[in-house]
Parts: C-alpha cells; sequence; structure tokens
C-alpha cells in the first residue's frame, strides 16, 4: 500500500515545479513544502503484520463469520451434544422404535411427535420422553446418534486433512526444494497418481483393507495428500527464486533453516486455505463410502451411514433422513465458506 | 482460421454429445412402447423383481430369479400344482420296477418354440451336461439318487453312466440307485428340464443369455428381455397345455430398491411387491397386504474351536440371551417368526401328519435371569471374565440390522460380553465361514428338496456345510442311518432325535428366526402360486379379474 | 505440437498400464471367491470353476495372460453372472450413464452460464447474491443428499417425476438434475469471477471508448474471453459426474456402469470390478487429454513446443 508512492530527489521535484510553471500563475505564490527527508521514508497507516491483515480481511467477510460461527456452534454440539440427554448412541429400546421427533415449544416446526400419517407417537405409545430428533428402528435416540456421528465425521476429516498436510507438505517440500532429478521424478509420479480417479482407488482400498476408522482415512490419505503437494511445490518454486531467500542463503543458512525461517512461514497461507478445502471433501467421501456400502461398522454411525440409513426409510420416517442431512450441509457450506474467506484474506491473488 | 478451427472442434463435440444421446433415445423409446403395451386389454401380469437374470441355462442357473423364469417358459417331467406337490407336466405315462428303482417316462407330443419335438433325448442329454459341467445344482441328482450321480460327482465315474437313458423319442429310463419317496417332487426342479441339444450346440457359450437365445416348450415364452431392466412373457400357443393359460402377458421388471418398488406399486405399474420392514407399518392394515412364511432359517453358527464359545453353556446363555420374538416382531416386521430349532415350521409333516416343529417343540428357551447364571457358569468353567469377540455377516440390509440387534442384546444381557460386527460381501462370508475363521457368523440356510434332512445333514463332521468344527459321532450315525431307513416313521424320529441332539444336547447353533416375507398383491390377481422350494412362482394358473 | 502429443500419449499409456497393474494385484489381496452361491458348490466343482477361469494358475501368469486379453479389448468374464462378458455388460450399461451424464452436463452448463452472467453484470445486486448463494449450495451439499431429497419432494410427495425406474425421458430428468448441480455451481461460479475480470481488463475499456454499444461488449469481448477458461472445468467436471453417477444410479435405480459398479463391489465380482476400473480410468485420462488439447486450440497463449507461457 505504501510502497507504490513514488519520492523523487528534491532537485528533480523542483525542476518539474517549474516546468510545468504557467505564466497566468506567477511562480511566486507557490509556497515550497517544507521537504522533510524522515517523513519521505514514513509509512501511513500504522505497520501491520500479514497475519494481522489477513485477520482483518477475514473479519469483514460476514459469510466467512458466520460459517466460522455455524462451525463452532456445530464443533461443540458433536463434542457435547451427545451426553445433552440420557440417552447413548448405541442403548437399543424396541418399545420406543420409530419414534418421530419431538421438542417441547416447537410443535408448530414440525417437532410434534406424529408419524407421517399424522397420528402422535408419543400419545399412542404412552412415551413420557420427548425423542428432539426421534429413534431410529432400535429405538436408539438420533439426537445422540448425530452429534456423535458429527463427532465421528469430523474427527476422520481432521485426521485424514492432517495426514494429507504432512505428506503433502513433505513431498511438495522436497520436490520443489531439491529441483532437478529428484522434482522431475517425484512429479511422474505425482502425474500419474493425478491420472486416477481417486474416489475408484478409494473404493480399491477400502475394499482390500479391514473395514472401520483407520481403513477409511488411510484411503484417503493415499490419493489425498497429492493436491497439497502440487500446491507446497508450486508455492516454493516461486519463492525460491525471490531475493530474500537468495540473501539468505548467501549468508550461509543452512537448508533445514531456510526451509523452516523461510519457506514455510510464506506458504502458510495456501496450504492453511488448501487444508480448508481438504476436509470438507473428506467428509463428503467418507459420507460417499457409507451411502454405497462401504462405511462404518455398527453400532458406530457417521453422518454418512445415518444418511444412509435414513434415505432408506425416508418415505415413512423422512426425519431420519433430514436431520443429518442437513447438519452435514452445513458443515460442508460452512467449510467451503470459511475456506473462501480464508483464500480471499490470505492471498487477494488466488482469488478466482 | 482462427475461428474455423474453433467452430470445427464445437461442431464435432456437438456430433459426439448427440450421437451418444442418439444412440440412446433408441433404448428409451423402446422401452416406451412397452409400457404402452402394457395398457392394452388383455390378461396381463406386472410384477417386480429384485435382480436381473444370470443365466437362463437350466442345467447352470443357480438362484430364485432363473428358477421362477426356466419354470414358465419351460416344461419338464412334473411341475408343481397349488399345493407343491408334483402333477404330470410332459408325462402321459410313469411305471415303476417291483423295488421301484427303474422309472420309465412316456413323454406327450409337444414341441420346442422353434418347432422341433420335445424328445426323451433332450432330458439325457440335458441330465447328463449338468454332471458333465459339474454344475452348481448338481447335488440334486444326488438327492434324487439317481444311479451313479454320486460317483460322477466324486469324479469316481463318467457323466456318460448317468443313470438316465431315452429308449426312443417318446420313453425315458431313469434308473435310481434305491426308491426314493421324493423322487417325483424333486423332478419339478428346473436343473431336471431338457434342452435341445442341436440348438444348445449351435448356441455355444451364448445360450441362454438373451432371450433368443434360448428355447422355449412351456407356458409361456420370453419376448424381451432388457438386461438389468426387465424382461416379458407372452403366452405360448403352441404349449401343450395352452387352453389351461389365461394370461396373455407377463411384464418383469428389476425393481432393486423396494422403496421405488411401493412407489411403482401405487402407481399401478406393478400388481406385486415385497415390502422392506420400513414400509410395513404403513401397509399392514392394506387389504392386499399379507404375509408369507418361508422355509430359509436364519441362525447363528459358533466356532466351536473358540476357548469360551466352545462351552456348552455359554452357547445356551447366548440363545438365551437374545429376545428373538421382538427381532422378528419390531425389527423385521415382515412375517418372519422367532425359531427355536433348525427345522421351520409349516412346511414339514410328519408321515403322522404332524408338524416337524409342533413335533419336538421349542429348544433352549429361557429367561435372561437363566442366560446370565448360564454365562457365569460357563465363565468359571472356561475361566475368563470377559469375552470379546467378532461376528460374521454378509453386508445385507436385513442381516446387518440383525447383527446390529444381537450385539447390542447380548451386551447388555451378558456381562463382559463384547461383540464386534464384521460385515462382509455375501461370498466373502461364506469364505471366511468355510476356513472357520470367525468367531459367530450369521447364516442363512434354505432348503434343497421337501425333507427335514436337507437342515440335518449339515452338520456331519467335514460336511460343506458344517463350516463350524462341529462333531458328534451320535448324530453322524442317526444321520447314516435314516439315509438307509425305509420305514418312513422311524425315519421320521430319527430326523427328530438329530434335531435334539444338534440343540438340546449340544446347544451347536443359535436359531434365530424363520424368514418371512410382507407383501402387496393387488385382490385381482388369482391363482398366482408361490412355492417354498424350486422355482418360486407358477404363473400358468394365473388369471385378472376385474 | 506432435512431439507433445506424442509424449503425452506415451504418459496415458503408462498411467494406464499402472493402474491396471495396481488393480490387478490389489483385487488378488481381496478375500472371497467371487462365485455366485457358493453356500452349495463343493471343493470339486470351485476347482473346476477356478480352473476355468484360470484362477489355479500363479498369480504371475495370471497377470500376463489379463494384460494379453486387455490388449486385444477383452476383459474377460463375469463371475457373477455365468458367461456374460465384462465387455458386454459394459457397453449395455454405458448408454444410460452417457446419457444422463451429458443430459447434466448440459442441464448444469446451461443454468450456470446463465446464472454467473446475470450475477457478474449485475455485480453486488440481489441477483448476484442470490446466485452466489446458490452456487456455494450447489458445490457444498453432497450430490446423494441433493439426489435423495430431489426424490423425496418431487418424486414422492410432489409425484411429478418418476421416482426411479428407467422407461421413458421424463426418467431421466431426476437423475441428470441431481447430478448437474454441482455442474451448474462449478460452472457458475467459475463463469462469475471470469467475468469480473474480464471487465476490469483494459480491452474492454478499449472497446467501450471505442465507442461500441454496451451488448456488444459484452458478447462480444466479456463474455466470450471468461468463456475459453471454462474448458479447462470439463475434465473436473466430468469426473465429479463420473462419480456422481455411482450413487445417483443407485438412488434413482438407473441402470449404468455407475450402479453396476456398486452392485460388483458389494458381491466381490472381481472381473467386473477390475473392468470397470480401467474403463473408468481410461476415460478419465483421455477426457483430460481432450480437454487440454481442446483447450490449446481454443487459447492461442498456450502453445505446447516448450514450456507452456
Amino acid at each position: 500500500m505504501t510502497k507504490n508512492i513514488p519520492h523523487f530527489p528534491p532537485h528533480q521535484d523542483l525542476q518539474a515545479q517549474n516546468q510545468y510553471a504557467y505564466d497566468e500563475i506567477p511562480s511566486d505564490l507557490f509556497v515550497k513544502a517544507p521537504l522533510d527527508q524522515r517523513k519521505s521514508e514514513e509509512i501511513g497507516t500504522p505497520s501491520v503484520s500479514f497475519w494481522k491483515e489477513a485477520f482483518q480481511r477475514l473479519i469483514k467477510n460476514k459469510g466467512a463469520m458466520i460459517s466460522l460461527v455455524m462451525l463452532v456452534l456445530l464443533i461443540a454440539l458433536a463434542l457435547i451434544g451427545p451426553s445433552l440427554n440420557e440417552f447413548s448412541y448405541r442403548e437399543q429400546n424396541l418399545a420406543h422404535s420409530n419414534m418421530p421427533p419431538k421438542v417441547e415449544g416447537l410443535e408448530w416446526l414440525g417437532f410434534n411427535g406424529q408419524n407421517s400419517a399424522g397420528v402422535d407417537q408419543y400419545a399412542e405409545r404412552d412415551v413420557q420422553i420427548n425423542y428432539w430428533f426421534g429413534t431410529d428402528e432400535f429405538g436408539r435416540d438420533l439426537w445422540t446418534r448425530v452429534w456423535k456421528g458429527t463427532q465421528i465425521s469430523l474427527f476422520i476429516a481432521l485426521v485424514a486433512a492432517f495426514l494429507d498436510l504432512v505428506i503433502g507438505v513433505i513431498y511438495g517440500g522436497i520436490s520443489s526444494f531439491y529441483g532437478g532429478r529428484i522434482d522431475n521424478v517425484m512429479q511422474r509420479i505425482i502425474e500419474i497418481l493425478m491420472g486416477i480417479p481417486n474416489l475408484i482407488v478409494i473404493i480399491l482400498f477400502i475394499l482390500v483393507l479391514e473395514p472401520g476408522i483407520t481403513s477409511i482415512i488411510l484411503a484417503m490419505v493415499i490419493t489425498g495428500w497429492v493436491g497439497m503437494a502440487r500446491v507446497v511445490r508450486g508455492q516454493v518454486l516461486q519463492l525460491k527464486g525471490q531475493e530474500f531467500v537468495l540473501a539468505s542463503r548467501t549468508l550461509g543458512a543452512s537448508n533445514p533453516r531456510l526451509i523452516s525461517k523461510h519457506l514455510l512461514p510464506n506458504v502458510m497461507g495456501p496450504i492453511i486455505v488448501t487444508v480448508m478445502f481438504t476436509i470438507p471433501t473428506a467428509i463428503f467421501f467418507e459420507a460417499f463410502l457409507s451411502f454405497i456400502g462401504l462405511g462404518l461398522q455398527a453400532p458406530l454411525a457417521s453422518l454418512g451411514v445415518l444418511i444412509e440409513d435414513g434415505y432408506k426409510s425416508m418415505r415413512y420416517f423422512p426425519y431420519k433422513l433430514i436431520f443429518p442431512a442437513l447438519v452435514i450441509s452445513i458443515i460442508m457450506i460452512s467449510f467451503n465458506l470459511l475456506g473462501d474467506g480464508l483464500r480471499d484474506a490470505l492471498d487477494p491473488k488466488m482469488r478466482k | 482460421m482462427e475461428r474455423k478451427r474453433k467452430t470445427q472442434i464445437f461442431m464435432i463435440l456437438i456430433a459426439f454429445v448427440l450421437i451418444l444421446s442418439g444412440c440412446n433415445f433408441n433404448s428409451s423409446e423402446s422401452s416406451n412402447e412397452e409400457s404402452a403395451a402394457e395398457g392394452e386389454a388383455g390378461q396381463v401380469l406386472n410384477i417386480s423383481t429384485t435382480a436381473d437374470i444370470p443365466t437362463l441355462d437350466s442345467t447352470k442357473a443357480h438362484d430364485g430369479i432363473a428358477f421362477t423364469v426356466l419354470n414358465n417358459v419351460n416344461e419338464g417331467l412334473y411341475r408343481q400344482d397349488e399345493n407343491h406337490e408334483p402333477i404330470e407336466a410332459l408325462v402321459t405315462d410313469h411305471t415303476e420296477n417291483e423295488d421301484k428303482s427303474v422309472h420309465t417316462f412316456t413323454l406327450r407330443d409337444s414341441n420346442w418354440s422353434n418347432g422341433e419335438p420335445v424328445t426323451a433325448q433332450d432330458f439325457e442329454y440335458a441330465w447328463k451336461r449338468v454332471m458333465k459341467d459339474a454344475s452348481p445344482y448338481n447335488f440334486m441328482f444326488v438327492t434324487a439318487g439317481i444311479k451313479n450321480a454320486e460317483a460322477i460327482m466324486n469324479e469316481e465315474m463318467d457323466a456318460e453312466e448317468l443313470g438316465v437313458k431315452a429308449i426312443d423319442e417318446k420313453t425315458l429310463e431313469v434308473t435310481l440307485e434305491a426308491a426314493n419317496p421324493l423322487f417325483q417332487s424333486l423332478m419339478t426342479f428346473p436343473t431336471f428340464l431338457p434342452q435341445n441339444q442341436k440348438f444348445v450346440e449351435e448356441q455355444g457359450d451364448q445360450y441362454a443369455l438373451e432371450a433368443e437365445n434360448i428355447l422355449f416348450n412351456g407356458p409361456f415364452t420370453l419376448v424381451d428381455w432388457t438386461h438389468e431392466q426387465g424382461w416379458k412373457y407372452e403366452k405360448n400357443e403352441d404349449y401343450w397345455d395352452a387352453d389351461t393359460v389365461k394370461l396373455d402377458a407377463v411384464n418383469a421388471y428389476v425393481v432393486k430398491d423396494p422403496a421405488a418398488g411401493v412407489n411403482l406399486y401405487e402407481t399401478n405399474k406393478v400388481d406385486r411387491i415385497v415390502l422392506s420392514s420400513e414400509a410395513v407399518d404403513q401397509n399392514k392394515d392394506d387389504e392386499n397386504f399379507d404375509t408369507i412364511l418361508e422355509p430359509e432359517v436364519i441362525f447363528l453358527r459358533f466356532n466351536h474351536n473358540h476357548p469360551v464359545l466352545g462351552n456348552k453353556n455359554i452357547r445356551q446363555a447366548v440363545n438365551m440371551a437374545i429376545d428373538k420374538a421382538s427381532l422378528t416382531d419390531v425389527i423385521l416386521k415382515n412375517g418372519s417368526t422367532a425359531l427355536n430349532g433348525i427345522v421351520p415350521k409349516g412346511f414339514f409333516k410328519s408321515p403322522t401328519g404332524e408338524d416337524f416343529r409342533d413335533l419336538n417343540g421349542d429348544f433352549n428357551t429361557g429367561t435372561v435371569e437363566e442366560a446370565q447364571k448360564l454365562w457365569e457358569t460357563g465363565l468359571k468353567e472356561t475361566g475368563a471374565t470377559d469375552v470379546t469377540v467378532s461376528i460374521n455377516i454378509a453386508d445385507s440390509e436385513d442381516h446387518k440390522k440383525v447383527a446390529e440387534y444381537i450385539q447390542a442384546q447380548l451386551e447388555d444381557n451378558l456381562p463382559g460380553f463384547k461383540l464386534d460386527i464384521k460385515a462382509v460381501p455375501f461370498a466373502q462370508r461364506l469364505e471366511i465361514e468355510k476356513a472357520v475363521e470367525y468367531d459367530l457368523s450369521l447364516s442363512s440356510w434354505g432348503p434343497d428338496y421337501s425333507d427335514p434332512m436337507t437342515y440335518l445333514d449339515m452338520w456331519l463332521e467335514g460336511g460343506s456345510a458344517n463350516r463350524m468344527d462341529y462333531k458328534n459321532a451320535e448324530l453322524e450315525e442317526l444321520v447314516a442311518s435314516a439315509r438307509t431307513e425305509t420305514d418312513l416313521e422311524k425315519r421320521y424320529q430319527m430326523l427328530l432325535d438329530i434335531e435334539k441332539i444338534l440343540l438340546e444336547e449340544d446347544a451347536a447353533i443359535v436359531p434365530l428366526y424363520q424368514e418371512g416375507a410382507a407383501v402387496l398383491m393387488r385382490s385381482k390377481i388369482k391363482n398366482l402360486l408361490v412355492h417354498p422350494t424350486g422355482a418360486s412362482f407358477s404363473y400358468k394358473w394365473v388369471t385378472i379379474e376385474e | 505440437m506432435k512431439r507433445y502429443l506424442l509424449q503425452r500419449i506415451g504418459f496415458m499409456l503408462i498411467t494406464l498400464f499402472i493402474i491396471v497393474t495396481a488393480t490387478f494385484f490389489l483385487m488378488q489381496l481381496l478375500p472371497g471367491t467371487p462365485f455366485t452361491n457358493p453356500e452349495k458348490l463343493t471343493d470339486s466343482q470351485l476347482a473346476i470353476l477356478n480352473a476355468k477361469y484360470g484362477l489355479d494358475q500363479p498369480v504371475a501368469i495370471q497377470y500376463i495372460q489379463y494384460i494379453g486379453n486387455l490388449v486385444q479389448g477383452d476383459l474377460g468374464y463375469s463371475f457373477q453372472h455365468e458367461g456374460r462378458t465384462v465387455t458386454s455388460m459394459i457397453s449395455d450399461r454405458i448408454g444410460p450413464s452417457a446419457f444422463i451424464g451429458l443430459q447434466a452436463l448440459v442441464i448444469g452448463a446451461i443454468i450456470g452460464l446463465v446464472l454467473g452472467i446475470v450475477s457478474a453484470l449485475k455485480h453486488n445486486s440481489l441477483l448476484d447474491y442470490g446466485s452466489v448463494t446458490l452456487a456455494v449450495l450447489g458445490m457444498s451439499i453432497p450430490s446423494f443428499v441433493f439426489a435423495a431429497l430431489l426424490q423425496y419432494y418431487v418424486g414422492v410427495k410432489l409425484e411429478w417425476l418418476p421416482v426411479a425406474l428407467w422407461e421413458g425421458y421424463s426418467s431421466t430428468l431426476l437423475p441428470s438434475i441431481a447430478l448437474s448441480v454441482t455442474v451448474t455451481a462449478t460452472v457458475a461460479r467459475f463463469i462469475r469471477s471470469e467475468m469480473l475480470e474480464v471487465i476490469g481488463q483494459d480491452y474492454i475499456i478499449t472497446a467501450r471508448a471505442k465507442g461500441l454499444k454496451e451488448n456488444q461488449v459484452i458478447v462480444k469481448h466479456v463474455i466470450r474471453n471468461a468463456l475459453i477458461p471454462v474448458v479447462t472445468m470439463l475434465g473436473p467436471l466430468a469426473v465429479s459426474i463420473m462419480t456422481g453417477t455411482l450413487v445417483i444410479e443407485k438412488i434413482f435405480a438407473v441402470p449404468g456402469l455407475g450402479e453396476q459398479f456398486t452392485l460388483s463391489i458389494l458381491v466381490l465380482d472381481y472381473s467386473v470390478i477390475m473392468g470397470i476400473t480401467i474403463f473408468y480410468s481410461a476415460l478419465f485420462i483421455f477426457v483430460v487429454f481432450v480437454v487440454d488439447i481442446i483447450y490449446s486450440f481454443l487459447d492461442p497463449r498456450i502453445n505446447y513446443k516448450g514450456e507452456s507461457a
């Protein structure tokens, strides 16, 4: 913002003034502003660090801020939601199977305990407790299960994103930092991996591995890190040629120091943005896998498993589909919007 | 120049899109015609089916859907009537020798759909073909007791030596190892259908994979078979009993999703659907709602080598800790019923006319408290304090539900019990079972023939259906003697005793329930026969009364 | 250019070869026999079947045979549907998939273009916010969630369109719409930001300064220049449609390739899983390749002689 102000040497300044002086206005009407050598170097606005500035930009982005609030809320619910009532996610009670949702005071919103035929199941079966999100066919409380599922989905996504990050940064970093033949070989490997539709790879790996949380994470990471590696490589290549790296190198900085002190902090922005988009992708893949029947083993339930269960009975018990579908949609939207916001804030040039 | 090139590329792209969509429109147009045809007057039955036909080669078919189609487009020696009893089909005369081991059939005059007559040679050819190719259902020939079938199956003899011979065009002679009271009823099974040798050989490995590649001699012909979408039967005017057949056509639609099935029923596309348990509540008051009890049984296998599950008290405790009635009534809701024996209810009568289940009663029933007591004793005996085991299941909808239910029941009712669910594809479940690499396995078994023995000889040591390293010398002996016993009442008592050994003495498995099906069928459909064994449906006698 | 093409094709073949090899050996790791109804198969029957499918051979031999057959376009026989070749199963089912896929692409592209252009022209208006919101929803909501909701509300509740089955044109609509959502959103977002960028370019100002009518400026300069980069989206879009078909076809019971793939996975029909995997990968690689070539034709700034500009 400040670096573009040209400051000419004083004598040039004077000459310029004289050149454009018109006859109508006598030059003596002009009073030379006192020229303060120090002021020309002064920065107009208070000095802001890159991160602070980015943060300020982010705060101005309404969508991103609302998303952030939503995410915090959802994560909080995922953590404490399951303990907000007396049910556990696996406890069955066949006498209360398929109870529609009911919340005192929210009857007008559809939380009235009536099934799709309009019969109040709570009155009919003489059930005293209110199930906020209803129950499934085993009589398990869906409120607890939805938030437990959110917990698991988020966990899977976060771990997968973290592993992508670690592998991607190391791979991309090595590839770009050393360059030359190493880079060439590593790039070819990436190109081949990019050539394979990743969903297919994920499915094949899930088939081979024992079903469970670990397998899902592993299967997603197998191809997931490629995107991160490419981002990191691109950024590092760009930075490597810049003067401050050269300067640091001339001053005798070791490779690890160069990487940790100069390169990493400067690629942080794009990395954070990439992670922000990896998380919703991972949530999506997990749900996708569960939906085609390659998900978690019961009684554990992720959002994907709940959606699949709900889908099967949506004709008769639409609430089983709607709640998990709503939660996953909100999470996806929030992460995407927050990701957008961060990208705009961290690197306005990346904006597309 | 630049612009020209761009337009060219766009033109190519557009052409590509048009070509692709063009080929497709044809197929959707043809299915339009099909649905239009259905509106025509006449006796038309519209049904839904859950999957495509894998193959219509009667010697290779191994699934209910193919069996049903074969039963309706082909004719064998016998077919099942409304009581599932065999009635003469192509047979006009049937004579037996004194010891009932040689059967001579005289065939009626009838033709294949290409005009050639159906001959005794067609039977001989098809039957030997089953044995030669070691087809999936070759064991049916052993069950039927046809001479040399077992030796051929064990590769000790050549398929040509099978006890079947065409004396002349219209006379078929079948030799059995010994008299077999089930022989006639087994002859209704689609594996015993005839095949026209010349036609089969002409078609080579494409035989019976499309509607054009198969010949018909039954009540209907298959006129259209679009893979994965459906097929259409039309009345076969050349059928020997064509006067009996009232239906003009049957449309079968492949509907994999039960929810979609409900919709098709409601929009009058199909006349009969099987409901998933979710759909039962909404439809159970419909006048067209019905449940059917099926002879398939669902049970738990134990790995008898397991240090804790090898204990009988533990197995009994597991048995009693599961509330089977709630499982069938609240979770499954499709007419399946709790089972406390291995032979299902309602299909197998003793020589004196009593049901097998009524005679043997329930095994291993008890309260949760009793279960817990047995559990404690069992744990003490095995020196264990808690048990963590896994259950091997096929990842079908119902089985997953059952497993989730059992998991909660056992973990809640038996202190220290921890059950992990391992859902795998069906074939894999069997593989794990056969290798006995599981702790508990959720299994199912359907009958191959109408006799309790089909549920009882599975438990022989080393038998291919044992799959849990269970052995009991007494049981082995009883099965062997029951196989040769000719006094029917004595034999039946032996069968009852075998089940007692299996469940009362050893609590070797946990019977869970007997399969049921909840269906919606329009009341205008009359005489649609649903058979418990062999082919599931006969359309021959169906009429539609508007 | 020629050299670049050859290099690309060589690379495609190598990638494909690696995929085939990896898939083949992954399949070897899968447990279970792939035959139907093995419940009642005896060991000798199993041995015969294994011999028939060549499964009794050492893995290395099986591999060489598979590659040999593959080169001739033979993907082997299905284990589940006796006698049916994988090739015929793919060709039987590619029609419906291609149809709903292309239809989704067309629907998505048209709606996406309109939304994107409108919101760029009416930048920061209510219309803009509306279409941006739609785009975010479309990008974020998983396609199968959207499909399930669509099926429930449009098919079951309102009964406007057939819920499922593959009968006549109307049954292609719901699956296509469900599939097109991601396309619509992606295209709309992309067009919007491209156009906003182009509008700010000097040559637009020049065009206006020349006194061109606003309509002409928009149509001739802004939209046309904003459209070119959209071609690059075709690759990722085709992929998202392909993966979308896996679940969408399951939901709407479309007898397409995706449905066959998920089905084969559930019954472990090795040869079909492999065949479809290879087919999908080849298609994917080919689409990316074609998109690159088209793009090089459309954008004169790109040349493939050396480094791209």
